[in-house]
């Protein structure tokens, strides 16, 4: 488990160099001026010109050798220190604490809301395929994967906010605001991991010892939690890494409609108005959150198949 | 030990000829070749040009005598939008997924079959592409040349490919471990005979699922970019990006936002009837 | 299987009463203290006054020397007794006496000139002025020209020159917290959406009625449009044009809408061979079908640009010029008159070269995409082939720099300095704009700039502003596309809402809860 732990720390520190070269490379590659779209993202389109993108090279000192600006870089990077924001100024480890802080939050709820109902439907279907259970649950899930985020987005506002008025429509702050968003996010994601089980349900129900617990004599309930979940949980697992992932990146739109400040609104702004320590910054967080969510995914997936434990 | 051989190859192997054609299975059949006939034959049989702009018959309802479908908020018939707009998402949905899945299976498969370093390997080489956010990787191919496809489908198809990686891994690891593997070995099979009867039957059912839902998730990605303004550029007709266009109108032309969605529905559904449920 | 059931119907039963629970809750708010909503789709980009200021003036949080009152008169606000030297070179103006700033230090000459300092040193259209140096004498400020400028006081109105406490800055001179001296204090700022104030008890004019305030930027028109049907803002503003006719029903709301000096227009570049001739340009603007791009658009035919500036631009908007017309035929025969052909294709050409161009534009402003795609259309129906690339707004300026710019659909505000001259003279002047005429060279125009930023004869300036609009009417450097107005829905609950047209002031402090 040791050796496990640290081929994990090395593989962190891999992909931390990895997203900082990568994300700092292809954003000094990208066609167009940086020192026009720092201007632009901090005086907006009416006060912007070109005299004061001129200022902004001149203070950033984006004339220096590409060479130079990497090296300082990296170095920055290696004693942790993400720089400052070029649009807004406050330091980069700030404000993406802030953001991720609110993302987390929104992606862990949804998350939870989503294993609610996903796997919970998902394994009924399977425990019957073909059943009105099972059709039901495809059409539901295909429908909710088919729309995208953003018009389901609006569909929950205008149910629960404008006509009912239960939620808030948008905004943050209180835990009414993170319900809407999480669950617009959760259908999504409940719709994909009911199949994922749906399917692995089916397949355990034909397996030999399935109906060899049957055959001897356990009942249903004690067959479907000593053998059906646990062997049809193991693809729904490795699928829940690839989930949060999805959560904490996929939800740019649905955090922009629901004026929620997060990672993903934060890493579109800072790409379209090149602050490149921002992007890094994001990237990075999103990277380093991922090798965490895998090894504790992985952990789980060996916890479930001991077998696994001897390919790994 | 003989009976351990046998009943995998009754569980594990397709069906019989006569019942691979179930109803549902017929059902996603016939609505995937009529969605085909929609997107490829559409184009051509309808005369309205998707492009062309009307704008005293902005936003007619579906049922009009003049346009079957109504128009959009320009006055272009929604028909033609559609029927182009579903040729060219379905053609790329597909590259997406085929592109994602193929890389993504192959190397799940031997991932689990080599194990060990090379196992070590390419898990480790997919978490990084998987820490490199996908949304910024679109958006930076994207930002070389915007507006354009190429760059829309290997962002995406880089996205995705991780996901059947993954899930094919931990499949075909499962099927290497069952002692059946073991016994056909020791039987004389060749690994070939066991692709072909253990592993390939056990992975197609998760695959196509995944494969399903894959083409899904490009088209709403395709559209998800459009609504922040990255990806397609007007006036192409997409499904993706019609729904956002459309997306404003919400509330006095419902039927038009709904009608893009529905046919990625359509195509979704279709292709989970076909690669799943097998009822016994 | 019976216990997965029973796990469902429990967390629907939990998720319903939640539900309940929090409509209850949402309800059992005070009435007296409750907090004044606002949302906007402008996000909060940082503290620095040239950056989000405008947020702070609007919010009434911080404050400027002058400001556009409601008769649309540029009048002192922080200051009073404004003099001018006879040759125009020295400015002496009073601070007010008994402005405290939310610290509760006073307004004093010395923090005036410490803050314009601060702007003129800083990048901001104070840089656009000839300013020379700013003194102290007393109670006034001095502010001394290199040249006669008439514009000063507009230039003082602007959101970038806003009056902060020295409490504002750290030693570094960076800006750490607004304490200006508005009707309202700020007490939490969440970059980049979120703004908390309330009233402050010592506001020169007089305490504000509502109490607390909280800004929320969000981007979305839909979202804001919901919003304002949910009543979970109280005054929503840019709303959508398609959901205005949808609010305008709600009983609930009164809307607003105003028109305000703001043009969306073509940006092209008069060095493009297509471009370069009068008789070319005016081709173009015939054949964009005006009417329809404001009725299906915009929602509002009256939107249809018969001219660069709106009614509402008292002096510049020229009621003797003839309308902008779309003649599709006309635009051919200009066109084939300035020797571009037909081709099989239905598309122009001449001397081997397609009238092939690329629009850039930007989806900071929701419809300009949309115009876009419809003047696609309208232009390809006289033969000329139109990409769309919508991208970032800084592709505009980029492109003017280096040339490459064919031509842009922009947005353009008369109003960020509240005389459209300063606009004006910065884009139409000598060598163009990045957001305005590109490679345009017209030396009576310029002549006429130059006459109206020194002239302060009204009479004078009458005649000069007839010109220079009839001159830019014919010569068409940027073809004006529609107009543009401001919807703002606000709670019928509220009462005092007034929308200002310059976009510099929300009046919160007019604003009260109608009393039931």
């Amino acid at each position: 488990m040791k050796q496990r732990l640290m081929l994990r720390l090395m593989q962190c520190v891999a992909v931390v160099l990895m997203v900082g070269t990568l994300s700092f490379a292809l954003m000094v590659a990208l066609p167009g001026d940086p020192a026009m779209r720092i201007a632009a993202g901090r005086y907006g389109p009416d006060m912007m010109n070109s005299a004061i993108a001129d200022q902004v090279r001149a203070e950033l000192e984006l004339e220096q050798p590409l060479a130079q600006r990497f090296v300082v870089w990296m170095g920055d990077l290696l004693r942790f220190d993400l720089g400052h924001s070029l649009v807004t100024g406050a330091p980069v480890v700030d404000e993406i604490g802030l953001q991720l802080g609110h993302s987390l939050m929104l992606a862990l709820l949804a998350f939870a809301i989503s294993l609610l109902i996903g796997p919970t439907l998902g394994a009924l279907a399977g425990l019957m395929p073909g059943s009105w259970m099972d059709r039901t649950t495809l059409v539901l899930a295909t429908a909710l994967r088919a729309v995208p985020p953003f018009v389901l987005a609006v569909l929950m506002m205008v149910i629960f906010a404008v006509t009912l008025r239960w939620l808030p429509t948008a905004g943050f702050g209180s835990w009414q605001h993170l319900l809407l968003p999480a669950i617009t996010l959760a259908l999504g994601l409940a719709a994909m991991s009911s199949r994922v089980m749906r399917d692995a349900m089916v397949r355990v129900t034909r397996e030999p010892y399935f109906a060899h617990a049957r055959l001897k004599g356990l009942s249903d309930r004690a067959v479907v939690q000593r053998h059906g979940l646990r062997n049809a949980s193991l693809p729904v697992f490795t699928y829940l890494g690839l989930q949060l992932v999805y959560l904490v990146e996929g939800v740019v739109v649905v955090e922009s409609i629901f004026a929620f400040p997060g990672i993903g609104h934060a890493l579109v702004h800072a790409i379209i108005a090149r602050d490149v320590p921002m992007v890094q910054g994001t990237a990075l967080a999103m990277g380093g959150l991922f090798v965490v969510l895998n090894s504790l995914v992985d952990l789980g997936c060996v916890q479930l198949d001991p077998r696994l434990r001897r390919a790994a | 030990m003989s009976s351990t051989v046998t009943l995998p190859a009754d569980v594990l192997s397709e069906h019989p000829a006569s019942s691979f054609w179930t109803l549902s299975r017929l059902a996603g059949a016939i609505i995937l070749l009529m969605l085909a006939l929609f997107a490829f034959l559409g184009p051509a049989l309808i005369e309205a040009d998707p492009l062309s702009q009307d704008y005293d018959a902005v936003l007619v309802a579906p049922g009009d005598a003049e346009h079957w479908l109504g128009t959009d908020q320009f006055g272009r018939s929604m028909l033609a939008r559609l029927t182009h707009g579903a040729r060219l998402s379905f053609v790329m949905a597909l590259l997406t997924a085929a592109s994602a899945a193929l890389p993504g299976i192959a190397l799940g498969i031997l991932a689990a079959w080599r194990g060990g370093w090379v196992e070590r390997l390419l898990v480790a080489s997919s978490d990084v592409v998987l820490a490199l956010p996908g949304l910024l990787l679109v958006l930076l191919l994207l930002a070389f040349s915007p507006g354009s496809f190429g760059p829309l489908y290997l962002g995406l198809a880089l996205y995705l490919w991780v996901e059947f990686f993954r899930v094919a891994r931990i499949e075909a690891a499962r099927v290497f471990t069952q002692p059946v593997v073991e016994a056909t070995l020791r039987l004389g099979f060749g690994w070939g005979y066991i692709l072909r009867r253990l592993l390939l039957p056990a992975l197609a059912m998760p695959m196509l699922t995944l494969f399903a839902f894959a083409m899904g998730s490009a088209v709403v990605a395709v559209s998800t970019l459009s609504a922040i303004h990255v990806g397609l550029r007007p006036p192409t007709p997409e499904l993706g990006a019609i729904i956002v266009e459309l997306m404003p109108h919400y509330s006095e032309a419902p039927w038009q936002v709904l009608m893009p969605a529905t046919a990625i529905f359509l195509l979704v559904l279709s292709l989970q009837l076909f690669a799943g449920a097998k009822p016994r | 299987m019976n216990k997965k059931t029973g796990i469902l119907v429990g967390a629907i039963v939990v998720l319903a009463a939640l539900g309940v629970w929090v409509s209850l809750d949402n309800k059992a708010s005070d009435p007296l203290a409750e907090v004044l909503d606002i949302a906007s789709p402008l996000e909060i980009s940082g503290l620095e006054p040239a950056k989000s200021g405008y947020l702070f003036t609007r919010m009434q949080a911080a404050e400027t020397l002058f400001i556009i009152n409601r008769e649309r008169q540029l009048v002192p606000q922080l200051v009073e007794n404004v003099e001018v030297s006879g040759d125009g070179l020295d400015w002496r103006m009073d601070v007010r006496d008994s402005v405290m700033f939310h610290d509760g230090t006073p307004l004093t000459a010395e923090v005036v000139a410490t803050n314009l300092r601060r702007a003129l040193a800083r990048p901001g259209v104070l840089q656009n002025t000839p300013i020379d140096e700013i003194a102290v004498d007393a109670s006034s400020v001095v502010i001394s020209l290199r040249e006669p400028f008439a514009l000063l006081p507009a230039f003082l109105a602007h959101y970038s020159t806003l009056m902060l406490a020295p409490s504002s800055f750290n030693e570094a001179g960076d800006i750490t917290a607004i304490v200006g001296t508005g009707a309202y204090q700020v007490n939490e700022v969440v970059p980049p959406l979120r703004i908390e104030l309330s009233a402050f008890d010592d506001w020169w004019q007089g305490r504000a009625n509502i109490e607390q305030v909280r800004y929320l930027a969000v981007p979305r028109g839909e979202t804001r449009t919901m919003m304002s049907q949910s009543g979970d803002a109280d005054l929503t503003l840019s709303l959508p044009p398609v959901a205005t006719e949808q609010l305008a029903s709600d009983p609930n709301i009164n809307l607003q809408v105003v028109t305000i000096p703001r043009t969306r227009l073509l940006k092209l570049n008069t060095a493009k061979p297509f471009f370069d001739s009068a008789q070319e340009r005016q081709a173009l603007s015939l054949a964009i079908n005006r009417e329809a791009l404001a009725r299906v658009v915009m929602r509002n035919p009256d939107l249809a640009a018969e001219q660069l500036f709106p009614a509402a631009i008292s002096g510049w908007s020229n009621r003797q010029l003839a309308p902008l017309e779309y003649d599709p035929q006309r635009a051919r025969d200009l066109l084939n008159e300035a020797g571009w052909t037909l081709g099989d294709d239905g598309y122009l050409s001449r001397d081997d070269q397609r009238f092939e161009v690329t629009l850039r534009t930007y989806a900071s402003w929701p419809d300009l995409p949309l115009l876009a795609t419809a003047i696609q259309n309208q232009l390809a129906e006289v033969g000329i082939d139109l990409a769309i690339s919508v991208g970032s707004y800084t592709e505009i300026p980029a492109g003017h720099q280096d040339g490459t710019l064919d031509l842009a659909l922009i947005t353009r505000s008369f109003s960020m300095v509240p005389d459209p001259l300063a606009t004006v003279m910065e884009d139409y002047g000598p060598g163009g704009a990045d957001w305005g005429a590109m490679n345009w060279v017209n030396d009576q125009a310029f002549g006429l700039i130059d006459q109206l930023s020194v002239s302060t004869d009204a009479d004078a300036r009458d005649a000069q502003l007839q010109q220079l609009t009839t001159l830019l009417h014919a010569e068409l450097p940027t073809i004006p596309v529609v107009w543009s107005e401001l919807a703002v829905a606000a709670s019928k609950r509220l009462e005092g809402v007034y929308v200002d047209p310059y976009e510099q002031n929300y009046y919160l402090s007019d604003l009260r809860w109608v009393q039931e």
